[in-house]
Protein backbone atom coordinates (compact mmCIF):
# COMPACT_ATOMS: atom_id res chain seq x y z
CA UNK A 1 0.00 0.00 0.00
CA UNK A 2 1.33 3.39 -0.94
CA UNK A 3 0.39 6.69 0.63
CA UNK A 4 -1.16 9.04 -1.89
CA UNK A 5 -1.74 12.04 0.26
CA UNK A 6 -1.84 13.00 3.90
CA UNK A 7 -3.66 16.01 5.30
CA UNK A 8 -4.09 17.11 8.88
CA UNK A 9 -6.79 14.53 9.68
CA UNK A 10 -6.89 12.09 6.76
CA UNK A 11 -4.62 9.79 4.76
CA UNK A 12 -5.31 8.16 1.40
CA UNK A 13 -3.63 5.03 0.11
CA UNK A 14 -3.58 3.08 -3.10
CA UNK A 15 -3.34 -0.67 -3.04
CA UNK A 16 -2.02 -2.06 -6.33
CA UNK A 17 -2.64 -5.65 -5.36
CA UNK A 18 -6.34 -5.24 -4.61
CA UNK A 19 -6.70 -2.49 -7.18
CA UNK A 20 -8.45 -0.22 -4.73
CA UNK A 21 -8.01 2.70 -2.38
CA UNK A 22 -8.10 3.17 1.36
CA UNK A 23 -8.91 6.25 3.35
CA UNK A 24 -7.81 6.52 6.93
CA UNK A 25 -10.19 8.62 8.99
CA UNK A 26 -9.32 9.46 12.63
CA UNK A 27 -11.35 6.54 13.98
CA UNK A 28 -11.57 4.09 11.09
CA UNK A 29 -10.12 3.11 7.76
CA UNK A 30 -12.35 2.29 4.83
CA UNK A 31 -11.75 0.55 1.52
CA UNK A 32 -13.03 2.14 -1.69
CA UNK A 33 -13.26 1.04 -5.29
CA UNK A 34 -12.55 3.69 -7.88
CA UNK A 35 -16.23 4.51 -8.42
CA UNK A 36 -16.66 4.91 -4.68
CA UNK A 37 -13.65 7.19 -4.57
CA UNK A 38 -15.27 9.30 -7.31
CA UNK A 39 -18.51 9.40 -5.35
CA UNK A 40 -16.63 10.44 -2.22
CA UNK A 41 -14.89 13.19 -4.18
CA UNK A 42 -18.24 14.47 -5.47
CA UNK A 43 -19.77 14.56 -2.00
CA UNK A 44 -16.84 16.50 -0.62
CA UNK A 45 -16.95 18.91 -3.54
CA UNK A 46 -20.61 19.57 -2.82
CA UNK A 47 -19.92 20.62 0.76
CA UNK A 48 -20.77 24.30 0.97
CA UNK A 49 -18.14 25.73 3.29
CA UNK A 50 -19.56 29.21 3.04
CA UNK A 51 -22.73 27.97 4.73
CA UNK A 52 -20.62 27.18 7.79
CA UNK A 53 -19.70 30.82 8.17
CA UNK A 54 -22.76 32.77 7.10
CA UNK A 55 -25.11 31.11 9.55
CA UNK A 56 -26.97 28.90 7.07
CA UNK A 57 -25.35 25.83 8.55
CA UNK A 58 -25.35 26.91 12.18
CA UNK A 59 -24.42 23.58 13.76
CA UNK A 60 -21.33 23.48 11.50
CA UNK A 61 -21.67 19.77 10.75
CA UNK A 62 -21.67 17.79 7.54
CA UNK A 63 -22.86 14.23 7.20
CA UNK A 64 -21.47 11.98 4.51
CA UNK A 65 -22.51 8.47 3.64
CA UNK A 66 -19.97 6.51 1.71
CA UNK A 67 -19.75 3.26 -0.24
CA UNK A 68 -23.46 2.62 -0.79
CA UNK A 69 -24.32 3.81 2.71
CA UNK A 70 -22.00 1.32 4.37
CA UNK A 71 -20.22 4.07 6.26
CA UNK A 72 -21.54 7.15 7.93
CA UNK A 73 -19.40 10.13 8.88
CA UNK A 74 -19.97 13.42 10.63
CA UNK A 75 -17.45 16.18 10.10
CA UNK A 76 -17.09 19.54 11.78
CA UNK A 77 -16.07 22.74 10.03
CA UNK A 78 -12.34 22.27 10.55
CA UNK A 79 -12.51 18.73 9.24
CA UNK A 80 -14.52 19.86 6.23
CA UNK A 81 -11.90 22.42 5.29
CA UNK A 82 -9.24 19.76 5.63
CA UNK A 83 -11.38 17.27 3.70
CA UNK A 84 -11.52 19.53 0.67
CA UNK A 85 -7.77 19.97 0.68
CA UNK A 86 -7.39 16.23 1.19
CA UNK A 87 -9.51 15.28 -1.82
CA UNK A 88 -7.78 17.82 -4.06
CA UNK A 89 -4.39 16.57 -2.89
CA UNK A 90 -5.30 12.91 -3.39
CA UNK A 91 -6.51 13.47 -6.93
CA UNK A 92 -3.50 15.63 -7.72
CA UNK A 93 -1.27 12.73 -6.70
CA UNK A 94 -3.31 10.34 -8.83
CA UNK A 95 -2.92 12.64 -11.80
CA UNK A 96 0.78 12.95 -11.20
CA UNK A 97 0.99 9.17 -11.12
CA UNK A 98 -0.89 8.98 -14.44
CA UNK A 99 1.52 11.47 -15.97
CA UNK A 100 4.50 9.43 -14.79
CA UNK A 101 2.94 6.23 -16.10
CA UNK A 102 2.37 7.69 -19.57
CA UNK A 103 5.80 9.30 -19.83
CA UNK A 104 7.64 6.03 -19.16
CA UNK B 1 2.58 2.37 -8.50
CA UNK B 2 -0.10 1.25 -10.95
CA UNK B 3 -2.19 3.82 -12.77
CA UNK B 4 -5.45 2.55 -11.29
CA UNK B 5 -7.37 5.64 -12.37
CA UNK B 6 -6.48 5.06 -15.99
CA UNK B 7 -7.43 1.39 -15.68
CA UNK B 8 -10.91 2.38 -14.60
CA UNK B 9 -11.51 5.65 -16.40
CA UNK B 10 -10.79 6.69 -19.98
CA UNK B 11 -11.74 10.30 -19.36
CA UNK B 12 -9.66 12.85 -17.48
CA UNK B 13 -11.27 13.53 -14.09
CA UNK B 14 -11.51 17.31 -14.62
CA UNK B 15 -13.02 16.74 -18.06
CA UNK B 16 -15.56 14.43 -16.46
CA UNK B 17 -16.58 17.26 -14.12
CA UNK B 18 -17.10 19.57 -17.08
CA UNK B 19 -19.08 16.89 -18.90
CA UNK B 20 -21.35 16.63 -15.88
CA UNK B 21 -21.80 20.40 -15.99
CA UNK B 22 -22.64 20.06 -19.67
CA UNK B 23 -25.31 17.49 -18.78
CA UNK B 24 -26.90 20.14 -16.55
CA UNK B 25 -26.78 22.67 -19.35
CA UNK B 26 -28.39 20.34 -21.89
CA UNK B 27 -31.09 19.46 -19.36
CA UNK B 28 -31.70 23.13 -18.74
CA UNK B 29 -31.91 23.78 -22.50
CA UNK B 30 -34.43 20.99 -22.82
CA UNK B 31 -36.62 22.48 -20.10
CA UNK B 32 -36.25 25.98 -21.49
CA UNK B 33 -37.45 24.80 -24.91
CA UNK B 34 -40.36 23.03 -23.29
CA UNK B 35 -41.39 26.31 -21.65
CA UNK B 36 -41.17 28.01 -25.03
CA UNK B 37 -43.31 25.29 -26.59
CA UNK B 38 -45.91 25.85 -23.90
CA UNK B 39 -45.98 29.61 -24.58
CA UNK B 40 -46.36 29.00 -28.32
CA UNK B 41 -49.19 26.55 -27.73
CA UNK B 42 -51.01 29.06 -25.54
CA UNK B 43 -50.64 31.69 -28.18
CA UNK B 44 -51.99 29.48 -30.96
CA UNK B 45 -48.65 29.24 -32.73
CA UNK B 46 -48.77 25.53 -33.27
CA UNK B 47 -45.93 25.17 -35.78
CA UNK B 48 -43.54 26.98 -33.47
CA UNK B 49 -44.83 24.91 -30.58
CA UNK B 50 -44.02 21.70 -32.46
CA UNK B 51 -40.62 23.08 -33.32
CA UNK B 52 -39.81 23.69 -29.66
CA UNK B 53 -41.22 20.34 -28.52
CA UNK B 54 -38.81 18.75 -30.93
CA UNK B 55 -35.95 20.95 -29.74
CA UNK B 56 -36.69 19.92 -26.16
CA UNK B 57 -36.51 16.25 -27.14
CA UNK B 58 -33.24 16.83 -28.99
CA UNK B 59 -31.63 18.52 -26.02
CA UNK B 60 -32.56 15.58 -23.87
CA UNK B 61 -30.88 13.32 -26.43
CA UNK B 62 -27.74 15.43 -26.22
CA UNK B 63 -27.85 15.10 -22.47
CA UNK B 64 -28.21 11.33 -22.68
CA UNK B 65 -25.36 11.09 -25.18
CA UNK B 66 -23.01 12.72 -22.68
CA UNK B 67 -24.48 10.78 -19.79
CA UNK B 68 -23.83 7.46 -21.52
CA UNK B 69 -20.39 8.56 -22.64
CA UNK B 70 -19.37 9.19 -19.02
CA UNK B 71 -20.76 5.93 -17.67
CA UNK B 72 -19.51 3.84 -20.62
CA UNK B 73 -16.01 5.07 -19.93
CA UNK B 74 -15.94 4.29 -16.24
CA UNK B 75 -16.99 7.67 -14.89
CA UNK B 76 -19.89 8.70 -12.72
CA UNK B 77 -22.64 10.70 -14.38
CA UNK B 78 -24.96 12.74 -12.17
CA UNK B 79 -28.63 13.18 -12.90
CA UNK B 80 -29.12 16.93 -13.25
CA UNK B 81 -31.36 19.21 -11.26
CA UNK B 82 -33.06 21.84 -13.34
CA UNK B 83 -34.12 25.15 -11.89
CA UNK B 84 -34.91 28.66 -12.96
CA UNK B 85 -36.86 27.94 -16.13
CA UNK B 86 -38.36 31.10 -17.60
CA UNK B 87 -41.94 30.93 -18.86
CA UNK B 88 -42.53 34.62 -19.52
CA UNK B 89 -42.02 35.99 -22.98
CA UNK B 90 -43.43 39.02 -24.66
CA UNK B 91 -43.28 37.81 -28.24
CA UNK B 92 -42.34 34.94 -30.53
CA UNK B 93 -39.42 37.01 -31.74
CA UNK B 94 -38.12 37.28 -28.19
CA UNK B 95 -38.40 33.52 -27.87
CA UNK B 96 -36.27 32.85 -30.93
CA UNK B 97 -33.76 35.44 -29.83
CA UNK B 98 -33.53 33.77 -26.43
CA UNK B 99 -33.16 30.42 -28.18
CA UNK B 100 -30.25 31.73 -30.26
CA UNK B 101 -28.56 33.18 -27.18
CA UNK B 102 -28.99 29.86 -25.43
CA UNK B 103 -27.43 27.96 -28.33
CA UNK B 104 -24.51 30.38 -28.46
CA UNK B 105 -23.92 29.86 -24.74
CA UNK B 106 -23.94 26.09 -25.28
CA UNK B 107 -21.50 26.42 -28.19
CA UNK B 108 -19.12 28.38 -25.98
CA UNK B 109 -19.42 25.79 -23.28
CA UNK B 110 -18.62 22.95 -25.72
CA UNK B 111 -15.64 24.88 -27.09
CA UNK B 112 -14.42 25.45 -23.55
CA UNK B 113 -14.67 21.70 -22.94
CA UNK B 114 -12.63 20.97 -26.06
CA UNK B 115 -10.03 23.48 -24.87
CA UNK B 116 -9.80 21.63 -21.57
CA UNK B 117 -9.46 18.27 -23.36
CA UNK B 118 -6.49 19.62 -25.31
CA UNK B 119 -4.88 21.00 -22.19
CA UNK B 120 -4.98 17.64 -20.42
CA UNK B 121 -4.47 15.50 -23.56
CA UNK B 122 -7.88 13.84 -23.35
CA UNK B 123 -8.12 13.12 -27.08
CA UNK B 124 -10.84 10.53 -26.61
CA UNK B 125 -13.28 13.11 -25.27
CA UNK B 126 -12.16 15.69 -27.78
CA UNK B 127 -13.07 13.24 -30.53
CA UNK B 128 -16.42 12.54 -28.85
CA UNK B 129 -17.15 16.28 -28.74
CA UNK B 130 -16.63 16.79 -32.46
CA UNK B 131 -20.22 15.70 -33.05
CA UNK B 132 -21.38 18.44 -30.66
CA UNK B 133 -19.34 21.12 -32.41
CA UNK B 134 -21.06 20.29 -35.69
CA UNK B 135 -24.44 20.09 -33.98
CA UNK B 136 -24.02 23.50 -32.36
CA UNK B 137 -23.09 25.07 -35.66
CA UNK B 138 -26.31 23.73 -37.17
CA UNK B 139 -28.42 24.78 -34.18
CA UNK B 140 -27.17 28.34 -34.36
CA UNK B 141 -27.90 28.43 -38.07
CA UNK B 142 -31.43 27.19 -37.47
CA UNK B 143 -32.19 29.88 -34.88
CA UNK B 144 -30.67 32.56 -37.12
CA UNK B 145 -32.91 31.46 -39.97
CA UNK B 146 -35.90 31.94 -37.68
CA UNK B 147 -34.81 35.46 -36.79
CA UNK B 148 -34.32 36.26 -40.47
CA UNK B 149 -37.98 35.45 -40.98
CA UNK B 150 -38.85 38.23 -38.54
CA UNK B 151 -36.68 40.63 -40.52
CA UNK B 152 -38.32 39.63 -43.78
CA UNK B 153 -41.93 39.28 -42.73
CA UNK B 154 -44.02 41.47 -40.51
CA UNK B 155 -45.75 40.14 -37.44
CA UNK B 156 -48.79 42.42 -37.61
CA UNK B 157 -52.18 40.82 -37.97
CA UNK B 158 -51.96 37.75 -40.15
CA UNK B 159 -48.20 38.16 -40.51
CA UNK B 160 -47.43 36.28 -37.33
CA UNK B 161 -49.62 33.34 -38.43
CA UNK B 162 -47.88 33.18 -41.78
CA UNK B 163 -44.52 33.36 -40.11
CA UNK B 164 -45.48 30.54 -37.77
CA UNK B 165 -46.33 28.39 -40.78
CA UNK B 166 -42.83 28.91 -42.15
CA UNK B 167 -41.13 27.69 -38.96
CA UNK B 168 -40.95 23.98 -39.95
CA UNK B 169 -38.80 25.02 -42.92
CA UNK B 170 -36.04 26.57 -40.85
CA UNK B 171 -34.68 23.18 -39.93
CA UNK B 172 -31.86 22.26 -42.18
CA UNK B 173 -32.02 19.11 -44.20
CA UNK B 174 -29.23 17.22 -42.59
CA UNK B 175 -27.44 14.49 -44.47
CA UNK B 176 -27.67 11.03 -42.80
FE1 LIG C 1 -27.74 20.57 -27.12
FE1 LIG D 1 -29.35 22.91 -28.99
Amino acid sequence: MKVLHQSQFFISYQCDKQRCFFIEFPHKTIKLGFCQLLAFRQQVKEIDLEAHFNGQNNHGMEMLMLCNRQHFFVFNTLECIDLKEFVTGTFAMLELNSLLATSV
Amino acid sequence: MKDLVRQKLSIHVDVMDLLNKQIEKEAHSSSAYLAMASWCDHNALSYSADFFYEQAAEEREHMMKIFRYITDNGGTAFSPEVGGVNHDFKSLEEIFETALDQEIAITKSIHNLVGKCRKVNDYTTEYFLHWFIQEQMEEEQTMRRALELFDLMGTDGLGLKLLDERIPQIRDKRPE
